[in-house]
């Protein structure tokens, strides 16, 4: 990008806004971190809840790494990861349908799939949860896979048709001339393509489904099937509430997202057009 | 052909996964019962597991699983579970109105003759027995605690500027205005979270009124409208508008602590809170624990309310067994393990105290808070578990409206008069 | 031959379309109506009932729920604080997330972990932000609480008030989804090739008139996109308003979701609180599909290629 030395007042506010912005994310955050490090006698004493500890209290963080945490970890990993590359392919291959292949009831469906966003989750709670015992997987981490898949499918099926529509359609045709079948051209051509949405999606859902609680809460009951969310109850009592503890737990659960950001994050580069309308 | 492939590989991928299951895993030989209850902190599941396992080496066909949960998330589950017709064998609840309810549709085991055999019910506190019955029959298990709401104060507070624990409404009044004038908050209070009002509430309905006052208006006896009631709301109102419970009281937070914040960093001057306070404190703030002390609430003079009448509870978490359970005289037995003599004394060393006469605690504290039980001569179960969920919300709803002002002590009444027996 | 040859090829290419389309589109229809259509049929159905929750039984009585609900005040106060929501989202969510895109855009060589930076708060979870905002709040320890009083003469705690408390959520929830926005912003951005910025900048555009008169027009299609889920996202909303302030206080801050929930689990009624989900459907559909028609009609007058 062509560097440019002067900056304009815009900029200079763009600059000061985007410093501020900086504070106004990372505090709450170092908040959460510090107050991990606190004992719970000392986060009420010592006159602020955001002062700082005196000293790094690493007690909470053996607690809970010794406890259940990997074991609830373990099942975040499976259901969310599992959930989340279903979720990406099939979301894709509608996608596809919705963006690009003519047919008949094509605005119909796409507008019952966004009709579908529109449903209040707690309203499928009842339902949901006969239909998972029937089946025999109450009580199961994998029983949530399907609800989280279906929840977010409106969604990621939404913002990847926008994405796709704005793939050349000179591309694909190029590659019917060549001969490819439109499934061949689904598989080489438009998901390469789709990636920034495809990697954007996969943050966004990956963490709503990291963070979920209520179909957690519903579907499982036993603590070896639990996942994540429902780990902060063992330091939420029935009177009181150990807040050192459930931000310790908080800062150990945003780890796994942050690695996971880090790496998927490479994906939204610009200039991935570049080379396919070069090429 | 790849792509074809492919294909059908991402269908079957679809439709099979909601159908893996991971691998079970029980016994063949055993029973296994779930037990569903709220006490989440570990020092508790773990006595919890010990009274479970001595049951299970006693019979061992039955193992019992327990499952504790979080209070709120608990209480919609526990719905959620009942309207899908899938109970576990054992589970807890506060008694009052949802126990009635539940009683009312048939999701409970009648325990009477269970509880009556062997006299086993006659080792229980009489105001616990009370609270489990209904139509001279006996529904759940007392177990887990007894709660009665105090009033704590800060003393080096008091000292400081020369005061006497308030035992009358004016006394308290009085006390205060000092507070007030020192820039203290008189009364903590987090009011966000409803029920906290309520108790403070129920305690001047009841200094005014008299004990039976809420249970008779509520079974329709006497009005919510009439002359105590509006003295009571009357009252509460005006030591809110006077500021006695500072400014942003329906704001705070119970769960974040925002009403103890206050108490331990010696911004207010008094609590009335239920005894498990002496517990949370102590884990938070043991500093405070030394310059609190504990009282009765003050009584109005000319009330018809006595000191010994108390709001709360007589057993905190009772177990009930579901009608649709497969083995529920077992399922009895298991519980009576909750409360064998070992698990008593480890809930006694834990701090809990158990609903049983006759019983003796090291702790002074314990000690005192149960005699001040056994000596009682009134315990209303907090008004928002008394009264049945729809009521209780209501309530709730309008008390916190009645503390911030924007009802008038009559609308309020009225709104409850109303509310539940309008309808 | 020729002519014969290639009407075959376009039925068979016609049908084997048809065949492809229903193919990718089964797994999504399978999921959709495994979990969600039959959740709403359920939710219909039980709107007819009146029915604890927990009773075996339930009442039949036809359309009672519905004549309630239209004269349920708190559904309506409820529906207003949702409208409120959704113009407060928009003019504040888009435009912030528009402008971090750009300024990640712009800085991204340089200072790769400002991604990061802002994409924290999309990470907690509404029990960790609810948490830590109702401390910031307090109008005696807090920061932002504290901050507010030194323009009142009371510690003035801005989730009591009946006035402020809905904004002072609305600021949060801002804070929690602005993040999305960049991200998704940018990542529209990147489709953009880096040449067409070279180019116009050789044309003599300044980079303000780059960003309006070439970037974001490309990018219009996210914008619009972005704006209907934003509308969605805060017709539906329920996490950190029944977090921070449970629809309180006295219903100020009483959202459609919350309303349901509480009529449903809390009051025990769910037959009528299957009716408040069923209305909050219909009313939620009824506005995006017509949003959406809206934009992409719009979208086709303007004459600009998508």
């Amino acid at each position: 990008m062509i560097q440019q030395r002067r900056l304009t007042p815009a900029a200079m506010v763009a600059v000061l806004f985007a410093l501020f912005w900086v504070l106004v994310t990372a505090l709450p955050f170092f908040f959460m971190f510090m107050t991990s490090f606190k004992t719970q006698p000392e986060l009420f004493q010592s006159g602020s809840v955001f002062a700082l500890p005196d000293a790094l209290y690493f007690g909470n963080y053996i607690e809970i790494l010794t406890g259940r945490f990997f074991m609830y970890l373990r099942n975040s990993i499976i259901v969310c990861s599992l959930a989340v590359v279903v979720l990406l392919i099939i979301s894709s291959m509608a996608s596809y349908v919705f963006s690009r292949l003519k047919f008949r009831m094509n605005a119909v469906l796409f507008s019952v799939v966004i009709a579908c966003m529109a449903i209040p989750i707690h309203a499928t709670l009842i339902p949901v949860f006969i239909l998972t015992r029937d089946i025999g997987l109450y009580d199961q981490p994998l029983a949530l896979v399907g609800p989280y898949i279906a929840f977010n499918i409106p969604v990621s099926v939404f913002v990847l048709t926008g994405f796709m529509k704005t793939i050349p359609v000179e591309l694909e045709e190029s590659a019917e001339i060549d001969g490819a079948s439109k499934v061949r051209t689904f598989l080489s051509i438009i998901m390469p393509l789709a990636i920034p949405g495809l990697a954007t999606l996969a943050i966004y859902n990956g963490i709503n489904m990291w963070n979920e609680f209520i179909y957690a809460l519903v579907l499982t009951s036993s603590v070896q099937s639990r996942t994540l969310p429902l780990a902060i109850w063992e330091y939420q009592g029935q009177y009181g509430v150990n807040i050192p503890m459930v931000m310790t737990i908080l800062a150990l659960s945003v780890m796994p997202m942050i690695i996971a950001f880090l790496i998927l994050q490479e994906r939204l580069i610009k200039g991935m057009m570049v080379g396919a309308v070069k090429g | 052909m790849k792509t074809r492939v492919f294909c059908v590989m991402c269908l079957i991928l679809a439709l099979l996964v909601p159908s893996i299951a991971f691998a079970g895993g029980a016994a063949e030989d055993e029973t296994t019962m779930t037990m569903w209850h709220i006490q989440t902190q570990e020092r508790i599941v773990d006595i919890i597991e010990g009274s479970l396992e001595r049951f299970s080496a006693d019979n061992p066909e039955y193992r019992v699983e327990q499952v504790p949960m979080q209070n709120d998330p608990y209480k919609t589950t526990l719905i959620i579970s009942m309207g899908a017709d899938e109970m576990p064998d054992m589970f807890i609840h506060w008694t009052g109105g949802p126990m009635i309810s539940y009683i009312e549709e048939g999701a409970l085991y009648d325990l009477t003759e269970l509880m009556e055999a062997d006299g086993y019910k006659d080792q229980f506190l009489d105001a616990a027995i009370e609270q489990v019955t209904y139509e001279d029959s006996l529904w759940a298990v007392p177990v887990e605690n007894v709660t009665p709401a105090f009033f704590f104060y800060n003393e080096e507070l008091f000292d400081e500027y020369g005061l006497d624990v308030p035992e009358t409404f004016e006394e308290f009044e009085a006390v205060s205005e000092v507070f007030m004038e020192n820039d203290i908050i008189p009364v903590a209070l987090a009011n966000r979270t409803k029920w906290t009002g309520s108790i403070f509430y129920a305690y001047v309905l009841n200094r005014v009124a008299g004990a039976e006052a809420f249970a008779d208006a509520y079974d329709g006896n006497r009005s919510f409208e009439d002359e105590d009631f509006l003295k009571a709301a009357s009252i509460v109102q005006d030591w809110a508008n006077r500021g006695f419970f500072g400014r942003d009281f329906n704001a705070l937070d119970y769960d974040a602590g925002q009403d103890r914040q206050l108490l331990y960093n010696d911004n207010a001057a008094m609590y009335v809170m239920g005894s498990w306070f002496i517990f949370t404190a102590l884990g938070e703030s043991p500093d405070y624990m030394d310059k609190v002390g504990i009282a009765e609430f003050p009584v109005y003079e000319g009330g018809k309310g006595k000191p010994t009448d108390f709001i709360g509870t007589v057993g905190d978490n009772f177990f009930s067994i579901s009608s649709s359970s497969e083995n529920p005289e077992m399922a009895f037995e298991a519980i009576t393990y909750l409360l064998d003599d070992i698990a008593v004394e480890e809930r006694k060393a834990a701090g809990k105290i158990p609903p049983l006469k006759n019983m003796t605690f090291e702790d002074e504290t314990d000690a005192m808070i149960y005699q001040q039980v056994e000596e009682a001569t009134h315990i209303q179960l907090w008004l928002d578990q008394y009264l049945p969920p729809e009521e209780a919300e209501l309530h709730k709803d309008e008390s916190q409206r009645l503390f911030g002002g924007s009802i008038t002590p009559e609308e309020y009444n009225r709104r409850m008069q109303e509310g539940i027996h309008g309808r | 031959m020729i002519g014969g040859k290639s009407t075959t090829l376009d039925a068979r290419r016609k049908h084997s379309t048809a065949t492809i389309a229903a193919v990718f589109l089964l797994p999504v229809a399978f999921f959709l109506f495994v979990y969600l259509f039959r959740s709403i049929f359920h939710m219909f159905q039980l709107s007819g009932y009146s029915w604890s929750g927990i009773s075996r039984t339930r009442d039949f009585i036809g359309w009672g729920n519905w004549q309630r609900l239209l004269n349920d005040q708190n559904f309506f106060n409820a529906i207003g604080n949702n409208l409120i929501m959704v113009f407060a989202c928009l003019a504040i969510q888009i435009p912030v997330g528009l402008l971090l895109a750009y300024i990640v855009d712009w800085a991204n060589r340089r200072f790769k972990s400002l991604k990061l930076v802002y994409f924290l708060p999309l990470l907690m979870s509404a029990v960790a932000i609810g948490f830590l905002f109702k401390q910031l709040y307090d109008a005696r320890f807090g920061l932002i609480g504290v901050m507010l009083g030194w323009f009142m003469d009371i510690p003035f705690n801005v989730l009591s008030n009946e006035q402020t408390a809905l904004w002072a959520v609305i600021a949060v929830i801002c804070w929690q989804f602005i993040p999305f926005y960049m991200l998704y912003f940018f990542a529209g951005l990147t489709t953009i090739p880096e040449e067409l910025y070279e180019a116009s900048i050789i044309d003599g555009a300044k980079r303000h008139q780059y960003i309006f008169r070439v970037s974001l027009p490309l990018i219009s299609g996210v914008i619009k996109n972005a704006s209907i889920l934003c509308l969605v996202g805060s017709l539906k909303y329920f996490d950190l308003i029944y977090v921070m302030t449970e629809g309180g206080p006295a219903g100020a801050t009483e959202l459609m979701a919350t309303y349901m929930y509480k009529t449903a689990f809390t009051q025990m009624r769910m037959g009528y609180g299957a009716t408040v989900s069923s209305g909050m459907f219909i009313i939620i559909t009824i506005i995006s599909l017509a949003t959406f028609k809206i934009m992409s009609m719009n979208f086709r007058r303007g004459g600009k290629i998508t």
